[in-house]
């Protein structure tokens, strides 16, 4: 009985302590089963170190798939002190292979880090020194891939594509704008750690980086690179201030080519003063537009029925006056009587005032705005301006004379482009675009497209014929001669305006320009060239830019693939320029006879006999009068 | 004389070479990185561990009556041994606390003796007094002095998890004996009384008691080795990672092959390793109650009874803390943790289980 009451007691113990066993086994299976999502993801944290590996940029391409920019792989050294043993020896080892002091890489070696960058002697390093270092299999040594922009162009587009910054970030241009896209997925060797930063054994995964999105663009480089070619040539041989060239496609409102000088490389971006490296002019700058503007004057004048162009007649005394103010035209004397269209070929200042004058100022900056003066253009880059426009309140005879043919308004070359392009399109104000898409590297799956932007119908399809036709003839007739193409229908308008410092016009210092568009009767493309300040030579538009614009021109036949017109307007000769002939055919004549009939030319020839087996030019060419055919005999 | 009872040796001798190989798994990278020697702990355990069974078995074969008839000279030197320790110079200091006699590298550790030493000695007093059970001041308050006398003794080293053991062991044997429950229930307000009061003293003690409810509010100090015991048992899942694949005895878990070696288990092995380790501890204990239950007379009853309840206590407590369920103490789990005193003197107490077990009926 005594130890009866004992054992029951030892029995209650016992099933007191299986009751806390049974306790303890719940409590981890609770930590197992409840606690097991935050357990393991704190655990992981605590075990798990990442060797981050740098994924690739995105590149852009223009539209024919042309890479703009692009990366350079290189390696890197990354250092994991708690993994190096052996201080001295892997210090001593390194800066024998770097070239550089044993001092500054133990200490390196030695900080107090999870990982150590060896910047900069340690970064982008060359292949025979990185396979150096990767011989010596160094514990807590590695080289990891890094990825650099590069611009196979230097500085082709410079301002548009913008740089990067040491860490690939973008920093400017489309490279800030699309960085988000551009910019790759880090990739990384996860290995599980110990406590003290060492590796285990254990396992090792590989995350592969994620390249960034690849960007391509409405920019076609061949054009690009003869704009770029023309804009450096011209930079070369007037010295100006700035330069500014825009190529568009007037039927959709892709940008096609854009530069500006002063320019800069990319990769070398830190020489350059922020000014150079932040303007993009051809958004960016605002002045006056001088005479180009007369297109949109024109087009208002036009589409409200105004004027007659063949029919209609002013007689220009060389000056006109408008309240208290007397508005000269730029040729001393004037132009005499003319047409509405030789006003238009003169470029004919009072002329143009008498458009406005007709137009009255309600209309006119109603059209002015409609073609997208004084707001932004909305194109897809960074820092555009939106210009300045005279308040309509404030706005009186003078100001309406002036706008017409474009003083008093300051205006961005981008917004000039977009709105001749409507005038001459058949009347449809595009927004303007560079960024064609945006496509995933490896499947090159569309992430995002722009497709063209109609903003409105700004004159009507029969109105932009007539503009096309006014401007055509300044081309062949006016001011423009200097953008004539024999056999090929160009469009165009020059620019002279003056420059405004501290609210009065500078002398001597002009901003010249010509916007060139072709064919002229359906055009494809349209150029605008702007020269600020050209040195040593008479500033006028027609003699600085226009011969740009038919350089440009002229290229783009073969780049676009223009057709040759049938109905081209044959240019107006003045009595000191020399005439185009075409070549006629020789080849199976006898020299007498091909002498004869090659007579506007020279001839030279070579080979014994009598008889023209081949001649270049070939028949049907169209070269100056005076040039030289030449002739192989047999 | 009848054999002694095969099943608690051959349980007895399986949990002490689990506990050898996990000492292994658990130290080698931290005795590899101190001692440059990763088999230095698990050496040292091994020599106990031999030397420990050759005790069980001759503990296991002698006349128990010498225990009996010489446990007030045990007392009396174990006191002698608790004073030495303390006196700088004879006892070394080792994690904060001076419980041990070195020799050599090797060290002894009194106060695991006095776990036992207490118990043989208030079997016999127990036994004595039986009738007097009931009486406060003739039975129950002598040999509570004695022990809280020894309590202070190792609480002056200090080593708070073996004193609270101690103490815990003496109350379980005057409950089985029949001392008076409302008696028990005065002492456990008077704990909690006491707790409450070492917690005004050293508020410290308060932020460790709320770290063990959620570790993350002091995640780096006092909640850091229970995070750390939580980073092993949570991710590991039913098998575990397998044998040496421990990740937290990479340095994450301090001294990893002590008091936290039940964490480590649970990582290499993941919730069968926890039910192996409770099996073996399961049958061990009922095996000591059984043989409790089984002898003849009231010494020895008490004296089993009173051997594989402090097991089990030392156990459970090691465990609740590892898992979370208590704050830290400081106790380590017997024949798994490293320390060669510890599992020296709990093989001795299975050697007298298993003398017991002989003369059971």
């Amino acid at each position: 009985m005594f130890y009866k009451n004992i054992h029951i007691r030892i029995k209650l113990v016992f099933v007191g302590i299986i009751l806390l066993f049974f306790l303890i086994i719940f409590k981890v299976f609770y930590i197992q089963v409840f606690n097991y999502k935050k357990l393991n993801k704190l655990a992981d944290l605590l075990w798990n170190r990442n060797l981050p590996i740098e994924a690739d940029r995105g590149k852009i391409y223009d539209s024919k798939g042309v890479v703009l920019a692009d990366n350079k792989t290189t390696v890197s050294l990354v250092l994991i002190p708690n993994q190096i043993k052996d201080k001295e020896k892997t210090a001593k080892e390194l800066s024998n292979i770097l070239n550089t002091s044993y001092k500054d890489m133990l200490a390196h070696v030695s900080k107090k880090t999870s990982i150590e960058r060896v910047h900069p002697e340690g970064r982008r390093l060359s292949f025979d020194i990185a396979d150096k270092i990767n011989s010596l299999k160094l514990d807590g040594v590695y080289l990891v891939k890094e990825s650099k922009r590069f611009y196979p162009n230097d500085k082709m587009l410079a301002h548009t594509l913008g740089y990067v910054g040491i860490d690939n970030q973008g920093l400017s241009g489309l490279e800030l704008m699309y960085d988000k896209y551009l910019t790759g997925e880090y990739g990384a060797i996860k290995y599980i750690s110990d406590a003290k930063g060492g590796k285990l054994e254990l396992e090792e995964t590989y995350l592969e980086p994620q390249d960034g999105m690849n960007l391509t663009l409405t920019i076609n480089a061949e054009l690009q690179k003869v704009l770029e070619r023309e804009i450096d040539n011209a930079w070369g041989k007037y010295n100006p201030d700035q330069a500014i060239g825009i190529i568009m496609n007037p039927n959709n409102g892709e940008i096609l080519a854009i530069t500006a000088r002063p320019n800069f490389s990319p990769s070398n971006y830190q020489k350059y003063n922020v000014e150079e490296l932040n303007r993009n002019l051809p958004i960016w700058a605002t002045y006056e537009p001088g005479s180009t503007f007369k297109i949109i004057t024109l087009a208002t004048a036009l589409d409200e029925n105004l004027i007659d162009l063949e029919n209609d007649h002013y007689y220009d005394s060389g000056r006109i006056s408008v309240e208290n103010a007397r508005i000269k035209c730029w040729k001393a004397g004037g132009h005499g009587e003319e047409t509405f269209l030789q006003v238009v070929e003169n470029s004919c200042n009072p002329g143009f005032v008498v458009m406005g004058q007709k137009i009255g100022k309600e209309k006119l900056f109603e059209y002015i705005k409609k073609f997208g003066f004084g707001n932004k253009t909305g194109v897809d880059l960074n820092g555009e301006a939106k210009g300045i426009l005279f308040n309509l309140d404030k706005v009186g005879p003078v100001e309406l004379a002036t706008t017409s043919f474009g003083q008093g308004v300051s205006v961005t070359p981008i917004q000039q482009i977009t709105a001749v392009s409507a005038a001459i399109n058949g009347g449809i104000l595009y927004k303007p675009y560079i960024v064609k898409s945006i496509n995933e590297p490896e499947t090159n799956t569309v992430i995002k497209q722009n497709s063209p932007k109609i903003v409105r119908k700004v004159i009507s399809e029969s109105t932009s014929e007539k503009v096309r036709y006014a401007l055509e003839s300044v081309v062949t007739n006016g001011t423009g001669r200097n953008a004539f193409i024999d056999g090929y229908r160009v469009g165009g308008k020059t620019g002279t305006a003056q420059k405004v410092k501290d609210g009065h016009y500078m002398s001597g210092n002009y901003i010249v320009s010509f916007m060139g568009f072709m064919p002229a009767n359906k055009p494809e493309i349209v150029v605008y060239v702007a020269i600020d300040n050209a040195k040593g030579i008479t500033q006028y538009g027609g003699t600085i830019a226009a011969p740009i614009v038919r350089n440009i021109l002229k290229d783009s036949i073969d780049i676009l693939n223009i057709k040759k017109p049938s109905g081209a307007s044959e240019k107006n000769y003045n009595f000191n320029e020399k005439k185009y002939v075409t070549v006629p055919n020789v080849v199976g004549k006898t020299l007498k006879e091909a002498i004869t009939e090659l007579k506007p030319f020279k001839v030279e020839y070579s080979g014994a006999g009598n008889s023209v087996i081949y001649q270049t030019p070939k028949s049907g060419e169209r070269i100056y009068e005076g040039e030289v055919v030449k002739l192989m005999l047999k | 004389m009848r054999k002694f009872d095969k099943t608690l040796f051959i349980t007895v001798i399986l949990a002490s070479i689990f506990g050898i190989i996990m000492i292994y798994s658990a130290s080698n990278i931290w005795a590899e990185y101190k001692f440059n020697d990763q088999f230095k702990f698990v050496k040292h355990q091994l020599l106990f561990f031999i030397l420990g069974i050759f005790l069980m078995i001759i503990i296991s074969k002698i006349d128990y009556k010498k225990i009996y008839d010489n446990s007030n000279k045990l007392l009396l030197a174990i006191i002698v041994l608790l004073i030495l320790v303390l006196i700088p110079g004879i006892g070394t200091v080792r994690n904060g606390s001076r419980s041990w006699f070195g020799i050599g590298p090797l060290g002894i550790q009194p106060s695991e003796a006095a776990k036992l030493i207490l118990i043989i000695y208030a079997s016999k007093y127990l036994s004595l007094n039986q009738k007097n059970i009931k009486k406060l001041k003739e039975c129950v308050l002598p040999i509570l002095g004695v022990t809280m006398f020894i309590f202070l003794l190792i609480m002056l080293q200090p080593d708070f998890g073996t004193g609270v053991i101690i103490v815990m062991s003496i109350i379980g044997l005057l409950f089985v004996a029949g001392a008076n429950l409302k008696f028990f229930i005065k002492l456990g307000l008077i704990g909690v009384a006491g707790i409450i009061g070492l917690i005004i003293m050293a508020p410290y003690r308060l932020k460790r008691i709320i770290s063990f409810i959620n570790p993350w509010s002091d995640p780096l100090g006092s909640g850091f080795q229970i995070i750390q015991s939580l980073y092993a048992i949570g991710p590991s899942g039913l098998f575990g990672y397998g044998f040496l694949n421990s990740r937290q005895k990479h340095f994450y878990l301090p001294e990893p092959q002590t008091d936290f070696i039940f964490s480590i288990i649970a990582e290499e092995f993941g919730f069968m390793g926890i039910i192996i380790v409770s099996t073996l501890f399961l049958i061990i204990i009922y095996k000591g109650f059984k043989i409790a239950i089984n002898s003849q007379d009231l010494f020895r009853k008490y004296l089993a009874f009173g051997i594989t309840f402090e097991l089990s206590f030392q156990a459970i407590l090691n465990l609740m803390v590892v898992v979370g369920l208590i704050p830290v103490t400081g106790v380590t789990l017997p024949f798994f943790s490293y320390g060669g005193s510890s599992l020296l003197i709990t093989l001795c107490s299975m050697g007298i289980l298993l003398n017991i077990s002989r003369n059971s009926s």
